[in-house]
């Protein structure tokens, strides 16, 4: 009985993820947003694509099978490779029209992904059955760190990215830290929880797609404003000074700390 | 409980975390970016009642009140004290927000910017950060005396003093910096 209503939560939680990224998909493509999103586009086509394919294999033969399980992944490594595109395509247009801070973040946000994946291949204990939750685990963590840091670097320098591009990444970001929380208890506890990670992993989607369809509720335009620049030299002539004062701030509040006096 | 799950669940917890706060604005912060005017309307008073803030700071008058003022009036004073070392120090702070805001602003605008000066700022804004709350939190709780401050107050002036000027000739000079490149821009010509 438990069982059958968990399975009938399952089949609506799934239900409403298809008509969710259809909805998506459609306006995408009706307010003409695919052409300022081509990445993401391709990314919610696949997640449509693979979720009716994957139907149909659970159907024939069976959620447990071997075929099912292997076409599971394989499905799963192409969304999340196209997410990274996404993620990449969101990360240029948050901060593309400032050419000097863009060419430091790419740096930046490449070492933190790689770090990050480092990170997560080193705190594991290396089993070769888990060895692809493990990998998806890595590459959902580094996209959701790849974007905090994205989100940092546009707090650090004052920018203000469309709200759009921003509801995209906010919604990306959140479901990749859930899908690493996902993978680490399915990891571990994978036949007692693994019913109900499945339908929070569906709502979690289902969240992020409600927010990128009230983002992508109007046509985006294609180009954003060009920033005029300043003459390289403005940068080169004023930031060792002003690096320079800040040290000396720094000294004075250095200064007030370690000085000793007679105490009242 | 496993340390994987330990360290994965502690990286999205420290993830999220980032997320907002690198998401919340605080009211102030959005208030100085609705106003263009950020660069020219900076607080000056520190620097304009610095004699006034020594005078308070001096460790003279601590002493002689010591000596003569009942303990309620030594508290005012301590209390007044704190006041005016807490303004003291948020003028300082204001100074390197000031600072760092035309830093970013010249960074933004850069078709370049050098890595080691943008990880040398972000080093130089943690430390302060870091500092200046240790700080307050001393001042705050009296762990540090108020007279450490007296002596230092004349470094502090002096090197207000010098920002204002060094922040009235960089402002002056990145908005002719400015003004050239938009007259480029308007005439065609590429400025990068």
């Amino acid at each position: 009985m438990i069982a059958g209503i968990v399975q009938f939560q399952q089949m609506m939680m799934w239900a409403l993820d298809t008509a969710a990224g259809v909805a998506l998909l459609l306006l995408l493509l009706v307010r003409k947003n695919y052409r300022v999103y081509p990445a993401f586009t391709f990314y919610i086509s696949v997640n449509i694509a693979f979720a009716a394919s994957l139907f149909i294999v659970y159907r024939h033969w069976g959620f447990s099978s071997l075929v099912s399980w292997r076409i599971g992944w394989a499905t799963q490594a192409v969304t999340v490779c196209a997410r990274g595109w996404a993620v990449i395509e969101i990360s240029r247009r948050f901060l593309s029209r400032y050419p000097g801070i863009w060419a430091l973040a790419q740096r930046v946000l490449l070492t933190c992904g790689g770090v990050v994946l480092l990170y997560s291949g080193m705190a594991v204990r290396h089993q070769w059955k888990l060895s692809l939750p493990t990998v998806d685990r890595a590459l959902e963590l580094a996209i959701a760190a790849v974007l905090v840091v994205l989100f940092l670097f546009a707090r650090f320098y004052d920018l203000g990215p469309e709200r759009t591009d921003r509801s995209l990444a906010l919604g990306l970001c959140l479901y990749s830290c859930f899908r690493v929380l996902n993978d680490t208890i399915s990891d571990r506890y994978l036949y007692h929880y693994a019913t109900i990670w499945n339908l929070l992993g569906m709502l979690a989607f289902f969240a992020s797609s409600l927010l990128w369809i009230w983002a992508l509720r109007k046509s985006q335009p294609e180009r954003a404003a060009e920033e005029k620049l300043l003459p390289l030299g403005v940068y080169q002539s004023f930031a060792p000074q002003i690096n320079l004062r800040l040290q000396l701030l720094n000294d004075q509040v250095n200064r007030i700390l370690s000085s000793e006096g007679p105490r009242h | 409980m496993s340390l994987s799950l330990i360290l994965f669940f502690g990286s999205v917890a420290v993830l999220l975390l980032g997320l907002g706060w690198a998401l919340w604005k605080p009211r102030e912060r959005k208030n100085r970016e609705r106003d263009p005017r950020w660069l020219e309307e900076r607080d000056q008073r520190h620097t304009n009642y610095l004699p006034q803030i020594r005078q308070a700071l001096a460790a003279a008058d601590y002493d002689f009140l010591s000596k003569k003022a009942s303990r309620r009036t030594q508290r005012r004073v301590r209390r007044e004290r704190l006041n005016v070392t807490m303004a003291y120090l948020g003028a300082l702070r204001r100074d390197f927000e000031n600072l760092l805001r035309m830093a970013r602003a010249i960074a933004v605008l850069s078709p370049e910017v050098a890595v080691a000066h943008e990880f040398e700022r972000l080093r130089l804004t943690a430390e302060f950060a870091w500092r200046f709350q240790t700080i307050r939190w001393r001042l705050l709780t009296g762990l540090t005396p108020l007279v450490q401050l007296a002596g230092l107050s004349d470094l502090v002036s002096g090197l207000s003093v010098r920002l204002e000027q060094a922040m009235k000739e960089l402002g002056e000079r990145a908005a002719a910096a400015a003004e050239l490149a938009s007259s480029m821009n308007r005439r065609g010509m590429g400025t990068v």
